[in-house]
């Protein structure tokens, strides 16, 4: 209808422009769900015939896509999440807390506060590569502190080895013996000593001057004689706790970098947590006559856990994707011969696999990169699960 | 009121209940309080250790005397080659620099208007049907990890998408570009949002009450209002960008090229750091060493600005509106 | 007390002993330790036709900021007996109420200057130990606000926090508190079960509970019955009346039939000023003040 201030040209211009609009909002609403959609697609029909059972379990094999599998890479991938949860929560839940609960009165320590929350969402935009960095100077070279670990030195400081000799005996068995000191370069075999073989069994290894002068016509005894003279190996049996310093490129090094990653996350997460319980129950903590601690240990945080929880997963399902710091400090590990024994071995993750995997020539592999993704996929979507089941169990018992 | 026996019963409790020491509260408070501000501290210290980790390394590249590279050079040169056995090394910075823009270009150009779209949509149009599936759809962009997108840019968008449609190289520029969009595009969703539904709802009635069409009352009213908070998701997303590695390293090859053609290779400042980390001749003290140190140090300057702007920005107006 | 960084620890000194000597009764072999109820007499012995005082404010200004919300405050508070503060909203009666107990200490911008004394106790002395404080001086807010724990554990929270008691004690404690609170025979069944599935009335004297359980001396009731439905509403009345012949009370309402049902005297406030304050009845009958008169009558607020 016209009025005094418009034609009703101008006025239908309006409203065609709105709707107009309106169904571009739409357009592009679609095409925002429609990527999703041909994403998803494509690493589906890319990878989807060759998930299987076998893939799952095998291992990372060169140049044979076909007999290839994530089994290492998945238990590597848990692993390190575990490792990193555990390095970055107690931080960033007691940052939160120091964040949340405790603000100072006097004017400086407010400022301190500020400067510290504007760092964390600071730190939250840092790119990953640059914690990549900062893990390999700090964990895997610790600052150049201690000498670097090269393959023909055994690293400075060192617990849960047991160190070794091994070699070939005339028989051509391979025995071994304890090595007294590992740093000992010039040990050369001139006396009889105990030796165990490939059997497990005891025994005393002979020593001749010679090869001539070993008796050949006794297999038994061939196995148990060596030539004088020679420098046998040095191989070091590692326990479940083995540990050395500098770290170097081990999974320890990576999980303490994946840590610093996710911790502005964490914090992040955990001060939502801590905001969301409700000032009431505080102030009746405060009011029955428990310190400002006492407060947060017996109301606030059995509150707030549910979120302490929900914010830890978020952080470990970032953590599970993230490629470059475990790339930076680990290297592109696709297989190991042991597998993860312990805490200063190497491990494939997932989001590596997948990207070596991807830039490798063979075509095959650029299927197994797929199917790898999916696997990852269903990881972050298990894990998501969790933590929406346990948000919604715990906020009915808050009620 | 009280009973016989309930007055026996009072009586009973009407003991002395010692009070708990003092000492160890005290003790353990000042523990706990210790920790905690520990823990503000680390973060802190995080900070600073990026800073004079990138700083020293930095001065050790450009103080090594065997090469003599000054900073200007560095910065202004426009090749880039390290390790090269014939001819001189160059060690000009902005190829890099110009591979990082022309990906984050790209992906600005798709992941600005697209998300500041699909955050009008939500905050002042949503159909609850429309919104019941778009905010999924984001939800699951932003939590796929950035592998995903690199192994998606270089086997389908380069092959199917641009190689159709013209003289597209196998890494380049625009592939990755359209994925770190593709990437981004959440993040300025979910803030531009935030920043479009803290304005408060009487400014809209008012425009709404003067008989403004929608469209109007948003682009005339609401974006205006929420203008800081939409530039501070932008500046986000922007350093968020920058700062992508994966898709790069995947996507966009490892030739540094000073072009503003998005068809060919072009090694970004992330690419060439993992580039450097995978080398097998990374020696701590070798040229390869700091040069990753130099670049990541320009690096962290982007983004941390970039950043810190935006983070200022958000927390003004998030000042204005609470 | 509140240390240098604005915290509420532990206070070093025993500040608050010689506040349980003035108040502990005239039972002389009462040792020197806290009693769980001690009956509360005033070295301010008055003439016997007057009642103690528990609590006494002198000059008492109260500001946010630059806002000041309490104008030069003079009262005192008898023992044993239900107060009640009334007057319109934002008048300051809940910022007295917080004072007392310096709950007000959270938030940043609140400061006061002046004396409230309760036995020879300054409250507002800064060296005053304000966590033993606010376990002599038990609060009750306006919406329950149970911790979403347990019944059990809700009352248990106190003596928990502040006593070395072993189990059988606590088990005694807490049910002496609940039947005190009059909700024992409710939930006597259910003391494992979370405290938030009770009703809002059952919650409101579970809070009751909670509060005596640490044995206070003085309750402060900040407009109890506001969030609870009328029949909740009067055996939370009839409760207070009840507990009057063991603690002193302070009760803020905006209910004046409320406050001459439940009270002793009477103190009514406007624009953060004590208008008023005498024995309930004489106050709603026979005001002295025009403006007490106009706001029992119903002429504003």
């Amino acid at each position: 209808m016209a009025n005094f201030y418009s034609t009703p040209r101008s006025e239908a211009n309006r409203k065609s422009k709105n709707s107009y609009f309106s169904v571009l909002c739409l357009l592009v609403c679609g095409l925002v769900v429609m990527t999703l959609v041909l994403l998803l697609a494509s690493i589906f029909i890319t990878g989807g015939n060759w998930l299987s059972w076998g893939f799952l379990f095998a291992n990372h094999l060169e140049d044979n896509p076909e007999q290839s599998g994530i089994w290492q890479a998945i238990v590597g991938s848990i692993a390190m999440c575990v490792l990193c949860a555990i390095c970055a929560l107690p931080i960033g839940i007691g940052t939160a807390i120091f964040l949340e609960e405790f603000q100072p009165r006097n004017k400086w320590l407010r400022g301190l506060h500020w400067l510290v929350q504007l760092n964390i969402n600071n730190l939250a935009g840092v790119p990953s590569i640059v914690y990549g960095i900062l893990g390999v100077t700090a964990f895997v070279y610790m600052f150049s502190y201690f000498p670097s670990i090269t393959p023909n030195d055994p690293p400075s400081y060192e617990i849960g080895a047991n160190y070794r000799y091994q070699m070939r005996t005339l028989g051509g068995d391979i025995v071994n013996f304890p090595c007294p000191d590992k740093t000992d370069k010039s040990f050369r075999v001139d006396q009889p000593l105990e030796a165990v073989d490939s059997q497990g069994n005891v025994f005393m290894l002979k020593v001749v001057d010679r090869r001539s002068a070993a008796p050949k016509n006794d297999p038994v005894l061939l196995n148990q004689t060596v030539v004088k003279g020679k420098k046998p190996s040095l191989y070091a049996e590692k326990s479940f706790f083995y540990f050395h310093l500098p770290f170097g490129k081990t999974v320890l090094a990576a999980g303490l970098t994946l840590g610093l990653v996710i911790l502005p996350i964490v914090i992040i997460a955990s001060q939502e947590a801590l905001r969301a319980v409700p000032a009431s129950l505080r102030e009746a903590a405060l009011g029955m006559g428990a310190t400002q601690w006492e407060a947060v240990r017996e109301v606030v945080l059995p509150a707030a856990t549910p979120g302490f929880m929900t914010g830890a997963i978020l952080a470990m399902s970032r953590a599970v994707g993230e490629a470059a710091p475990v790339l930076a400090v680990m290297g592109g590990v696709l297989v190991t011969t042991n597998g993860l024994t312990h805490l200063m071995a190497k491990t494939p993750v997932l989001p590596v696999t997948i990207y070596k995997w991807a830039g490798d020539e063979n075509v095959g592999f650029e299927h197994l990169a797929a199917a790898a993704i999916i696997v990852l996929l269903v990881l972050l979507l298990v894990m998501n699960s969790v933590a929406i089941l346990i948000r919604s169990r715990y906020e009915k018992m808050l009620g | 009121m009280a009973t016989n026996s309930q007055h026996d019963f009072e009586k009973a409790l009407l003991r002395n209940y010692e009070l708990k020491s003092s000492l160890w509260g005290r003790v353990s408070e000042a523990l706990v309080m210790t920790s905690l501000v520990a823990c503000g501290v680390f973060s802190l210290a995080i900070t600073v250790g990026i800073i004079v980790l990138l700083v020293t390394q930095s001065v050790g590249f450009f103080s090594n005397a065997d090469l003599a590279i000054d900073p200007i050079t560095f910065l202004t040169d426009t090749k880039w080659s390290i390790g090269q056995t014939q001819g001189t090394p160059r060690y000009g910075i902005l190829p890099l620099v110009s591979g990082t823009f022309r990906i984050t270009g790209i992906a600005m150009l798709i992941s600005l208007p697209v998300g500041l779209i699909c955050a009008i949509y939500l905050s002042e149009y949503a159909s609850p049907r429309v919104r019941s599936i778009l905010k999924p759809t984001l939800e699951i962009l932003a939590g796929i990890p950035t592998v995903v997108l690199g192994f998606f840019a270089i086997k389908f968008i380069t092959p199917y998408m641009l190689q159709s449609i013209g003289e597209f190289k196998t890494f380049n520029a625009a592939s990755a570009g359209i994925a770190v969009g593709i990437l981004c595009l959440p993040l300025v969703t979910s803030l531009a949002e935030d920043a479009l539904r803290s304005v408060p709802d009487s400014l809209r009635e008012g425009a709404y009450g003067l008989g403004s069409t929608r469209l109007e009352v948003t682009l005339k009213v609401v974006v205006p209002a929420a203008l800081s908070g939409i530039i501070s998701a932008f500046l986000l997303a922007l350093s968020r960008a920058i700062g992508e590695t994966m898709v790069v390293a995947l996507a966009a090859g490892s030739t540094p090229t000073f072009t503003a053609d998005p068809r060919g290779p072009s090694q970004t400042m992330t690419g060439f750091i993992v580039e450097t980390f995978q080398s097998e001749s990374l020696e701590p003290d070798s040229i390869g060493y700091y040069s990753m140190y130099a670049v990541a140090a320009v690096l962290f300057v982007f983004t941390f600005t970039i950043t810190l702007i935006g983070q200022l920005i958000r927390m003004r107006y998030q000042e204005v509106y609470s | 007390m509140t240390n240098h960084l604005g915290l509420i620890t532990r206070a070093k000194t025993e500040k608050t002993m010689s506040w349980s000597q003035t108040l502990t009764d005239l039972d002389q072999d009462q040792p020197k330790k806290t009693t769980l109820h001690s009956q509360a007499s005033s070295p301010h012995q008055k003439s016997p036709s007057e009642p103690k005082v528990a609590i006494a404010i002198k000059s008492f200004n109260a500001f946010y900021g630059d806002f000041q919300a309490i104008h030069d405050v003079n009262l005192n508070l008898p023992v044993k007996q239900v107060t009640a503060f009334i007057g319109p909203s934002g008048c300051g009666k809940s910022t007295l109420l917080k004072w007392i107990n310096r709950m007000n200490d959270i938030v940043v911008s609140a400061n006061a200057t002046g004396s409230i004394k309760v036995g020879d106790l300054q409250i507002l002395d800064r060296q005053t130990d304000v966590v033993d404080l606010r376990r002599r001086i038990g609060m009750v807010f306006q919406k329950p606000n149970p911790f979403p724990k347990t019944i059990f554990d809700n009352v248990a929270f106190g003596p928990r926090l502040h006593f070395k008691i072993g189990k059988q004690d606590l088990a005694e404690l807490v049910e002496w508190s609940l039947r005190k609170a009059a909700v024992w025979d409710e939930v006597k069944d259910r003391l494992n079960k979370s405290a938030l599935g009770l009703s809002g009335g059952q919650q409101q004297r579970l809070c009751i509970a909670r509060a005596i359980a640490s044995g206070p001396e003085i309750l402060l009731m900040d407009e109890p019955c506001s969030a609870l439905d009328p029949g909740s509403t009067s055996r939370v009345e009839d409760l207070i009346y009840e507990l009057r012949e063991q603690y002193t009370i302070v009760m803020v309402t905006h209910n004046m039939q409320q406050a001459s049902r439940c009270s002793d005297r009477t103190a009514f406030f406007f624009k953060g000023e004590v208008i008023e304050e005498g024995q309930t009845d004489q106050v709603f009958t026979n005001p002295r003040q025009k403006k007490t008169e106009d706001y029992v009558t119903g002429k504003f607020g």
